[in-house]
């Protein structure tokens, strides 16, 4: 009902004009497209750009995250290295969802590394919203974890501020409903290919030791983290 | 037009003469209705919502159909029933700031109040009769792909992702299912020229706008066949 547009971040990599600020970018392109399997899988700015706002259409303006039919989580800030695992494990049926097997299994190589590396540079405002009452219980089991429950402190992967690294993902602004649904749904949506077992593995134990209501705190507190 | 007769029966008021053989079905509605009156507005201010609401919901079917099933009118007038309320509010809002151009309208929505404006969008979500129907039967197994799984080699993104699977919208996203075929096309085909008019007040139509021009004509009338026979 209150609708606020967020402003569309300015993508450096590919929508400044020719100067200094593009010499930097240009720098890791041409390293990227020197990488042998690059080389014979080029990609233009052009598709890029339009790939890009094809991924927006669903995941909202500089990918912070939508509430579509589903929650549709936020790419912005995400580690390179997670969102290409995810997008492979889509094409190999490990992670389960019709939409986005489609959608990932005509990316090529250069155009998932140019995809990832925009996403990776964003840095919007979380979308917000969820209920701020147990914030506070969020905030302590994410820093802490629950020892008596054996549930490690949610930090100690995902870093002290949420941000995530390499495979693990970020977690800050992610929105609320979608942490609260994925850590429900653990088995029945990730780790589904048993001849590819996946690091999917690491986080089931976990998100089975934690309890609804301690689920809804830490997904609260990590959708407002910045 | 068919009408819905039992969910006419249900949400309409007791002083609707087409009711008079409704029998304990009124008396359920009348039960409801008392259940939803009692509240904080005064006794003298029911009387007048529910009066204004029953003239309004009247005048409403008059263009948009019986059940508000939608109307093909000289333009096609869309469905109605089954929407998300959320999203019937912002419309209406939006025809209200020109924010969607449309003269007729705007003329409609401004006089309503806020406690009219969301009693009709409840009362249009609670409708259910089914899809009008009508389009060409040849275009409906393409659209239910796109609709399903988008084009991803050509960027069109899946309607399902966020109007559902089964085209019933959510919040703020509007329910496609047994939309009219024209309607849909008139509007994927117009976007820009229709929606989100008003610089100043950006709105949630920006959302769609790429969308509509990543579609062409072809794949427009392929999602609108399909989800004209959706129920």
């Amino acid at each position: 009902m209150s609708f606020r547009p967020p402003q569309r971040q300015r993508r450096r990599a590919f929508r400044s004009p020719p100067g200094a600020t593009l010499i930097l970018p240009a720098a890791v392109l041409a390293l990227s497209f020197a990488s042998p399997a690059a080389a014979q899988d080029n990609v233009s700015k052009a598709e890029v750009e339009a790939k890009l706002h094809y991924c927006e259409v669903c995941h909202g303006v500089s990918a912070q995250g939508f509430h579509g039919y589903y929650p549709i989580p936020r790419l912005a800030g995400q580690p390179t290295e997670y969102l290409k695992n995810q997008l492979q494990a889509f094409v190999e049926r490990r992670r389960t969802s019709n939409i986005m097997f489609n959608v990932g299994h005509v990316l090529s190589p250069a155009m998932i590394n140019a995809l990832t590396t925009d996403f990776n540079q964003l840095n919007p405002k979380p979308v917000g919203g969820a209920p701020k009452e147990n914030i506070d219980e969020g905030k302590n089991i994410f820093e802490n974890g629950v020892a008596q429950a054996n549930v490690p402190p949610c930090a100690s992967c995902h870093g002290p501020q949420g941000k995530g690294n390499g495979p693990f993902p970020r977690l800050a602004g992610q929105l609320y409903d979608y942490i609260s649904n994925k850590l429900t749904n653990w088995d029945k949506e990730r780790g589904q290919n048993p001849s590819q077992p996946d690091t999917s593995a690491v986080m089931q134990p976990i998100a089975h030791s934690l309890t609804q209501p301690q689920i809804k705190a830490v997904a609260a507190y990590l959708s407002y983290l910045e | 037009m068919r009408a819905d007769k039992t969910t006419q029966a249900r949400f309409a008021w007791p002083a609707n003469p087409k009711l008079k053989d409704a029998g304990s079905r009124l008396a359920l509605a009348a039960g409801v209705l008392a259940v939803v009156c009692v509240g904080a507005v005064s006794a003298q201010h029911q009387i007048s919502l529910s009066g204004d609401l029953q003239g309004k919901i009247s005048y409403c079917k008059d263009c948009h159909g019986v059940s508000a099933q939608g109307y093909n009118g000289y333009y096609p007038i869309p469905r109605l029933a089954g929407q998300q309320p959320e999203y019937l509010q912002n419309q209406l809002r939006a025809f209200i700031e020109h924010r969607r151009t449309n003269n007729i309208m705007f003329n409609v929505a401004h006089s309503l109040s806020p406690a009219v404006l969301s009693a009709l969008a409840a009362h249009f979500a609670s409708l259910h009769p089914p899809p009008i129907g009508g389009a060409p039967h040849q275009l409906v197994a393409t659209g239910r792909r796109i609709f399903e799984d988008g084009m991803p080699e050509v960027n069109i993104a899946a309607c399902a992702a966020c109007h559902g699977p089964d085209a019933t919208g959510s919040g703020q996203i509007p329910r496609l299912a047994g939309q009219l075929y024209p309607y849909m096309i008139k509007t994927l085909g117009n976007w820009d020229k229709e929606r989100g008019r008003n610089p100043t007040v950006p709105d949630a139509a920006t959302i769609m706008s790429p969308v509509a021009h990543s579609l062409n004509k072809s794949q427009i009338e392929a999602v609108a066949a399909f989800v004209s026979t959706l129920r």
